[in-house]
């Protein structure tokens, strides 16, 4: 196939667009900043990204007060903390202490046993029992809460003897990641985050760098016109941007053991189209911008709102309505929904297609976009 | 004091002609409060559904209304065909969940024997993941106790209550942790921003000519940028006061020590920066980095502290803004006060002093005298 295609390359290789592309990449080369640039932040965030968010819900603080002191509430807390759900923290004397206590933060949950639970249980009668849980968190809160009625309800069951199990019994399989690892959630997401920031960063900086040092106008005295000069610029780029979704996608498999369901060759495709949108938001920046210190500053108001309604951290479903519309129009929200589709789900196509689609669209308009204004500063 | 003072004036001056760090002091912080405490959401809600029912009696179809009577699930846009497996809408993201009623279900429970019903979640987003089997949990007892098909007697029922927000409010959750990343990420980057661009214009040579001291100099710049950092904290405050309707719980007097100590630990950080990057760029690009990394994912802004394992952790404890949150948290929703946030407080005031020994280390080594 190489054979066949001499010629072809062999204008390539002579072709001026490939003598820019060569400065380029020994520009690039020579430039630790930048090859550090797009090393280390990537790896830092994914490692943070992983280890830092994790939704689990264990090892809640429980203050107890246990005024009956009798084998029933003994075996109560023991059925709250035998999951690790909960964690007997301390016991407390009065339920006074206890609220105190609660109210400084120290305990998260408080579990109140009366004194009467014995006589109750002796008489057969029912017995309320006191919980109450810190809702400052108000996420966990209600996980925990929804615990305590399992364990309760559970708790009832041994009680009574009654050991026929309840009569619908839903059984949950939790599909695309069974043990509920937090990090197979933040992964895919965070892969995402880290090629719009890096993408847009290195994008811009390499073409402000020029305008800096007022290079670009020595670039446009020569014969090369604007697309040769801004494709020349972005191919070893785009290269070594791939690179960075290689690094990505392999600390998510060694660290996180994230696993790889779908097509590898579909992944890579979508990336690169990915990485186009990334990089087309860089060179429009460094259009709009005539320092680096600007460019890097007017990137947060880019990259923000684009981080924050991609879904990557909190998911879209839970946000307001009108917040849910906007992010359709957020190139990172449907780039996130692919890497979560592809990486867990093992779809392909046939179910991406309406993201892969919105992601072609924003490449193209966005690139034709941060062209024109390219060319028409040059000129 | 006078030359402090007459440092800060100085910058406060030259702050005031730059548009785009205007801009930056004044809309990034708004917009960042928008943008986080709107759609940083955890639970969703109108989750999305979907019924294979195989039985089809009267039972399985009580079941399914008594589902959908919590509020939480919608019906998704298109239904399981028949006996088409109902994964495919989960694969398709049409459905976040769906239960699968076997045939014989009502036959079965009819005879008194306990029929499995089959949950498929979507488990994706593992938090979520976990609230919908919840739910799901919580309904199906619900049901049978109702429905007298199981009737329980139970002989502990527990009272739960839920304090300081009965009514799980996210926004009482999220808003307070977005006060401590805005005012941590942006005083930290003006100041750093401020630093170097000195050193880049060559004035900071000027200075170490002078007769002014580290200590002088960086107390005149702080003190600038924290009268900025107060006028962005009232900004904020009150902007999220109007849209999320934030009441102050208890007494307003930590919440201000605590936000005026905190943007100073933030001025402090960004003196720190500033003083040992080379160029803008490093500096802006360390503050956001390290900036937004600790302030949003080691403070305790989404999910628990307790969560975070070891190593981590130990970083954990040197973040300001994990001690900040403690407090706004505690200012808007808990209302203890001094009592509950002493120890936070105290954190913060040491956490300042020590990023501010370090930054005028670093700079007295510059100088000459």
């Amino acid at each position: 196939m190489l054979i066949e295609s001499m010629p072809w390359l062999e204008k390539l290789f002579n072709s001026r667009f490939w003598a820019l592309v060569q400065k380029e990449i020994n520009q690039i080369l020579r430039n630790k900043q930048l090859i550090i640039l797009l090393i280390f932040p990537p790896t830092i965030q994914l490692l943070i990204y992983g280890y830092a968010l994790n939704p689990d819900v264990h090892n809640i603080k429980l203050g107890i007060v246990d005024y009956a002191h009798t084998n029933t509430s003994r075996e109560l807390i023991a059925a709250l903390t035998k999951n690790r759900i909960f964690l007997d923290q301390k016991y407390f004397l009065r339920e006074v202490d206890l609220a105190t206590e609660v109210e400084k933060g120290g305990i998260t949950a408080g579990l109140i046993i009366p004194p009467n639970l014995s006589r109750n249980m002796a008489q057969d009668k029912p017995t309320e029992i006191q919980v109450f849980i810190d809702g400052v968190d108000a996420n966990q809160a209600g996980i925990a809460s929804g615990y305590l009625n399992q364990i309760f309800s559970q708790f009832n069951r041994q009680l009574t003897g009654n050991l026929t199990p309840p009569l619908i019994n839903p059984q949950a399989i939790f599909l695309y990641n069974p043990g509920l690892r937090s990090s197979w959630f933040f992964v895919p997401g965070v892969l995402g985050v880290v090629l719009t920031l890096i993408s847009s960063l290195t994008s811009s900086i390499t073409v402000v760098k020029e305008k800096d040092l007022g290079t670009l106008e020595q670039l446009l005295m020569t014969p090369a016109i604007a697309w040769e000069i801004l494709f020349a610029k972005i191919t070893p780029l785009f290269i070594l941007l791939l690179g960075d979704v290689v690094l990505a996608l392999s600390i998510g498999k060694l660290v996180f053991k994230v696993p790889f369901q779908g097509s590898l060759f579909l992944f890579f495709f979508l990336s690169g189209i990915y990485l186009f949108v990334g990089i087309s938001i860089g060179i429009m920046l460094a259009t709009l911008c005539r320092t680096q210190q600007q460019v890097v500053l007017t990137s947060f108001f880019i990259n923000l709102p684009m981080i924050q309604l991609s879904g990557a951290i909190a998911p879209i479903e839970s946000m307001p309505t009108f917040f849910q519309y906007i992010s359709l129009f957020d190139p990172l929200r449907h780039y996130v929904a692919i890497t979560r589709g592809i990486l867990l789900k093992g779809v392909g196509l046939e179910v991406l297609f309406p993201h892969a689609i919105a992601l072609v669209l924003f490449a193209v308009v966005l690139m034709s976009i941060s062209v024109n204004r390219f060319r028409s500063q040059l000129s | 004091m006078q030359r402090i003072f007459s440092q800060c004036i100085k910058e406060l001056s030259q702050f005031r002609r730059n548009r785009l760090t205007l801009a930056l002091a004044f809309l990034l912080p708004l917009m960042t409060l928008i943008i986080f405490g709107f759609a940083i959401r955890l639970e969703v809600k109108n989750i999305p559904l979907a019924i294979q029912d195989l039985d089809n009696t009267p039972l399985s179809r009580a079941y399914i209304e008594r589902l959908f009577a919590t509020n939480k699930f919608i019906a998704p846009n298109e239904q399981v065909q028949g006996y088409k497996a109902p994964e495919v809408l989960i694969d398709r993201g049409l459905a976040k969940a769906a239960i699968i009623i076997p045939s014989g279900f009502n036959a079965q429970i009819k005879n008194g024997k306990a029929s499995p019903v089959q949950v498929l979640i979507d488990a994706t987003d593992t938090n979520n993941a976990r609230v919908i089997n919840n739910i799901i949990q919580a309904t199906t007892r619900a049901f049978l106790r109702s429905s007298k098909i199981q009737p329980i007697l139970d002989k502990i029922i527990p009272k739960t209550r839920i304090w300081f927000n009965p009514g799980r409010r996210e926004s009482l959750y999220i808003v307070p942790g977005v006060y401590a990343l805005i005012l941590w990420v942006y005083p930290s980057l003006l100041t750093a921003i401020a630093m170097v661009r000195e050193k880049e214009q060559g004035t900071m040579l000027q200075v170490y000519a002078s007769d002014l001291s580290a200590t002088e100099l960086l107390l005149g710049k702080g003190l600038a940028y924290l009268i900025v950092a107060i006028g962005q904290s009232l900004c904020i405050m009150i902007i999220g006061a109007v849209i999320w309707g934030l009441k102050l719980a208890g007494s307003a007097m930590p919440l201000i020590f605590g936000t005026l100590i905190f943007t100073a630990d933030a001025v402090a950080f960004g003196l720190l920066i500033g003083v040992r990057a080379s160029n803008q760029n490093a500096a802006i690009q360390v503050v956001s980095l390290i900036g937004f990394l600790t302030a949003l994912l080691l403070s305790g802004f989404i999910y628990p502290l307790s969560n975070i394992p070891f190593p981590l952790s130990l970083v954990s404890s040197i973040v300001p803004a994990r001690y900040y949150i403690d407090i706004t948290r505690d200012a808007y929703v808990r209302g203890t006060g001094w009592a509950g946030v002493w120890f936070s407080f105290g954190m913060l005031v040491i956490l300042g002093l020590f990023l501010f020994n370090m930054a005028r280390t670093g700079l007295k080594k510059m100088q000459l005298l």
